[in-house]
């Protein structure tokens, strides 16, 4: 009950006509962001944070402002998923993979819409998972130790096989391909560069940015200037059609037991510091498909496909919310650059924070649920006005795409070493997406790849070098048996495996 | 062919970046498994991955005509060009260029695509430097 | 040179000059090498608050985070790319000098940039998670010798870096014999590794007592020493210092900034003359308050040589403890 009354006065502070106000430009400015490839969420507020300050505005408001763009953004990067097979974020990217199929189809309103309830669904219970359980989350975030990171890690890439591509080992070489792109840069334990070839650039590492925007949205552009005229499919595709804007109840329901799932796998990941909003998605897409995917149609334009990543990513927003307030510890790139919006507006994040400034905090959750709310009645009506990107000829459409892309690199880092960069990863996506190579484990293994090292490297240096440690408990046991589990299996029993997974999701239900 | 052929290339990233990690200048003191560790890990799965494609490789894919290639090719080129000159030119005049030129090989029409590539360039323009005041490249007329 | 120098300044008083002196910055900006929380990043945002709520600089500090190799990949940006500019002040402090001196930043020395400087200096703690049975520092140390493997202690710097430092500092001086032998866990941050030991992955954390301040509070951790010459006042009073316990340690973690080596004198001496007048305002002395900053009042050419006795200092420890030939 207090923390209903705290709630209660956290929406006194947010229900001002400037607050809303606010919370209405951030949620239209985020999903505008997350929509366009190369801004994402840590971007988008870390560009709004100066505005924010220009305007004179006090704790609360700053944050409402952000947050909201911050929300926006997770909705808004599904968007160009699902219309242009290029996510607009890196948390969307599993939302390509059965919402361009479903656009393709002509659902492409059924499934901007669907994803637009999946992000309200996620985003509005790991709130409320924020305010009840956040002390205790902090908790769980507690039982995992540089072993136990290493071990989730590992297992986000082995269960990330067998959906990204029919072929476990193009997965692999992939994963691996991302994970190496990773190393470059100063190494983070030691000081030394490594890979880096004297070339001062390297020196930071290669931004995921640059690689996600050049391995889908320059391959894209790639693609379509390839299938010109010889291809009828392609060059039809201006005329894509736009069918029915919203989908059927019975869709709906079908994707409920999907969205209560992956509202918790996500929020859980959100609330691993380091792991955050892309592996929430990740995890959700990879379980949901071993959990219900029976007929083999996801990747292909299943509802519930894109229903489980978009729940996910926007519960793991709100978890990630609470190591960042609880602990002081960012978990992911957007709760860092909030981390420090917090402290220039001279607010400390830490145990404390929830006593010291409850009116900052509770204003803060509060501007989230209005936030939400705003998105889904923003995003919903306009279902149909997104569509209609599908109806612009790809002749104008695929420029400005690409244009959209150098921008979004060199508006943040403005260096043309970057584009370049970008432009490699252009090639090297077209060439892998012939060779049917996946892409998505490539971005997984950049965004992941220095906390994986980390966490081994301190692993083994706490236990002096012993590699038993890794499996010194009974979460790094069960995580490391879930990732060899689904590493294995797909490759021996295919069908068999999910036919059972899936009868006993069933008794699981029926209990 | 083409997996063999990527396995090939598989196996010889692999072991460049093997080589390139046991030439990693380590610092004086370090870690109890130091920064070469994981990047060999990462070489052997690379490495693995390729054997496997080299033994049971994918069917062949599709690979465009030779014309089909050169138009990739010369976007590339073009991509690279942009990212070459937009510091010199600025963003207007370079993001026509090429949003022009990307329109008119895509199928626009040769006068047409230059209406494209124009109001790309100035849309961009308005909704990244004006509306969301991010600094994009400032050529020689500051635009 | 000159020339430029003087075009600056015809150009200021064309457009009018905001303050009496030559240079004003357009777009002041501080780069804190290393993630939002830590210590680099709270240094680089108070500073640029409280020059802003002291009129000092025209509009707000712009804060750019830059982590990587312990502020190596800063110091390479600001050496290589940005060398000229006059708007740049880059939060440094003991963690750069130590890095320096080590040789830890390939190719660079602190002859690259010109050093500003220092705003206070912060002391080192050595603590331990509230229900540890670990009382004194002593009892930590004593457990270090018998047993260098069961002790892990994480710290928010690279491996040699300060934070491994104060912890060697404090066992060479409690006579553990081979102090290379202690482990040392890197992490990103305070944060992370205060994380840490709360999961009791750790056994206990070196760092800065503005990094401990928060955890310190809520009960959730527990600090053995204060690495300073004696107890400090008002809030922090009961902390008991390393040296009361027997262990002469000291590290103090100067906090201050480098700006680019091409800057021009007029603003060089721009950014002296803000930062000193900051020092003395009755703002920044709450702020050094309310974090348990020490004071150090160093400016222009005294903080410059007073780093250069820092980095000669650091050396030696590091060839004497053994961690550098």
């Amino acid at each position: 009950m207090e923390i209903l009354s705290s709630l209660g006065d956290g929406f006194a502070v947010a229900l001002t006509w400037q607050n809303l106000a606010l919370a209405l430009l951030g949620c239209l400015l985020g999903t505008i962001m997350g929509a366009l490839p190369g801004l994402g969420p840590s971007n988008g507020v870390a560009i709004l944070i100066p505005l924010a300050f220009t305007l004179g505005l006090g704790a609360t408001p700053s944050l409402i402002l952000l947050t909201s763009v911050y929300y926006g953004a997770m909705y808004g990067g599904r968007i160009s998923s699902i219309l242009l097979n290029i996510p607009g974020d890196e948390p969307a990217m599993m939302t390509c993979l059965d919402g361009y199929p479903m656009a393709q189809q002509g659902r492409a309103g059924e499934a901007l819409a669907l994803s637009g309830v999946a992000s309200f669904v996620g985003a509005f219970f790991a709130t409320w998972g924020l305010v009840l359980l956040a002390p205790q989350l902090v908790k769980v975030a507690l039982l995992f130790g540089p072993a136990e990171y290493f071990a989730l890690f590992t297992l986000a890439f082995a269960t990330l096989g067998g959906v990204a591509s029919s072929n476990q080992a193009k997965s692999a070489f992939a994963a691996a391909l991302g994970l190496g792109l990773a190393m470059i840069g100063v190494d983070q334990q030691t000081g030394v560069p490594r890979f880096t070839f004297g070339e001062v650039h390297l020196y930071d590492g290669i931004d995921f940015l640059v690689a996600i925007v050049g391995l889908f949205a320059l391959s894209e552009v790639f693609v379509f200037l390839e299938h010109r005229e010889t291809d009828p499919s392609k060059a039809t595709e201006g005329k894509m059609t736009i069918g029915r804007i919203y989908p059927t109840w019975s869709m709906l329901k079908s994707c409920i037991p999907t969205m209560g799932r992956t509202t918790v796998l996500g929020f859980i990941a959100g609330v691993l510091p380091g792991a955050g909003a892309s592996l929430g998605s990740f995890i959700s897409y990879s379980v949901e498909k071993r959990l219900v995917d029976k007929e083999g149609t996801f990747g292909k334009g299943d509802p519930r496909g894109v229903a489980a990543p978009e729940t996910g990513n926007n519960a793991a927003a709100g978890g990630a919310l609470v190591p960042m307030l609880a602990l002081g510890v960012p978990g992911s790139g957007t709760t860092a650059v909030l981390l420090a919006v917090l402290l220039a507006l001279n607010i400390t994040p830490g145990p404390l924070l929830f006593q010291n400034n409850p009116d900052v905090v509770w204003g803060l959750i509060a501007a989230l649920f209005i936030g939400n709310v705003m998105l889904l009645a923003l995003n919903i009506p306009m279902v149909g006005l997104f569509t209609r990107v599908l109806l612009v000829p790809p002749r104008i459409l695929m420029p400005v795409v690409a244009m959209i892309s150098f921008v979004g690199i060199y508006g943040i880092s403005g260096s043309s070493f970057d584009l370049m960069v970008m432009v490699g990863f252009g090639v090297l996506g077209w060439v892998l997406r012939k060779l049917d190579v996946p892409l998505v484990p490539i971005i997984l293994g950049v965004l992941l790849g220095n906390e994986m090292e980390s966490n081994l490297r301190r692993a083994l240096s706490i236990s002096n070098g012993d590699w038993f440690a890794l499996v010194d408990s009974w979460l790094s046991l069960t995580l490391w048996a879930i990732a060899i589990v689904g590493f294995v299996l797909p490759i021996f029993l295919g069908h068999a495996v999910r036919r059972k997974m899936k009868s006993e999701q069933e008794e699981m239900i029926g209990d | 062919m083409s997996d063999r052929i990527l396995g090939v290339i598989g196996l010889s990233l692999a072991l460049f970046f093997a080589v390139s990690a046991a030439l990693i200048q380590e610092s004086f003191m370090t870690d109890a498994i130091g920064p070469k560790a994981f990047p060999y890990i990462i070489s052997a799965v690379v490495a693995l991955a390729s054997l496997v494609f080299l033994f049971s490789p994918d069917p062949e894919p599709a690979w465009p005509a030779f014309n089909r290639l050169a138009e990739i090719g010369f976007a590339v080129a073009v991509s690279f060009l942009y990212a070459w000159v937009l510091p010199e030119l600025g963003f207007l005049i370079s993001t026509s260029l090429a949003a022009g030129y990307l329109s008119w090989r895509l199928g626009t029409a040769p006068l047409p695509a230059v209406a494209v590539g124009v109001g790309t360039s100035v849309g961009i323009y308005v909704v990244f430097r004006l509306i969301l005041g991010l600094s994009l490249a400032e050529g020689p007329f500051g635009f | 040179m000159i020339r430029t120098t003087i075009l600056a300044t015809t150009l200021v008083l064309a457009t009018g000059p905001l303050i009496a002196q030559g240079f004003t910055p357009e777009q002041p900006e501080c780069i804190a090498p290393a993630n939002p929380g830590g210590g680099w990043d709270f240094t680089c945002r108070q500073v640029g608050k409280t020059l802003q709520d002291l009129d000092l600089i025209p509009g707000t500090m712009q804060v750019v985070n830059m982590a990587g190799g312990s502020g190596g990949v800063a110091f390479a940006e600001v050496v290589n790319k940005r060398h000229d500019e006059n708007d740049l002040i880059v939060a440094a402090s003991s963690a750069t000098s130590t890095r320096l001196a080590q040789g830890a930043f390939p190719g660079n020395t602190m002859a690259d940039v010109r050093w500003l400087a220092s705003v206070g200096a912060d002391y080192g703690v050595i603590a331990v998670a509230a229900d540890s049975e670990i009382e004194t520092l002593p009892e930590l140390m004593d457990m270090i010798k018998n047993d260098p493997t069961s002790i892990a202690i994480g710290g928010g710097s690279a491996v040699g870096g300060w934070d491994h430092l104060k912890v060697l500092i404090a066992a060479k001086e409690a006579g553990v014999e081979e102090v290379r032998r202690v482990k040392y866990i890197a992490f990103e941050g305070g944060g992370e590794a205060v994380t840490q030991l709360l999961a009791g992955s750790l056994q206990a954390f070196t760092g800065d007592l503005s990094e401990a301040t928060g955890f310190m509070e809520s009960g959730d951790i527990r600090v053995l020493a204060l690495l300073a010459p004696e107890r400090l006042e008002g809030e922090f009073a009961d902390l008991p210092t390393a040296k009361e316990q027997g262990i002469d340690a000291v590290g103090a973690n100067w906090r201050g900034f480098y700006v680019p080596g091409g800057m021009s004198d007029e603003a060089y001496d721009y950014w002296v003359g803000a930062l000193d007048t900051l020092y003395q305002s009755d703002e920044w002395k709450t702020v050094m308050e309310n974090n348990g900053l020490a004071p150090l009042d160093l400016q222009g050419e005294e903080f410059q040589s007073f780093v250069q006795e820092s980095v000669a200092e650091i050396e030696e420890l590091s060839r004497e403890i053994g961690i550098i030939q």
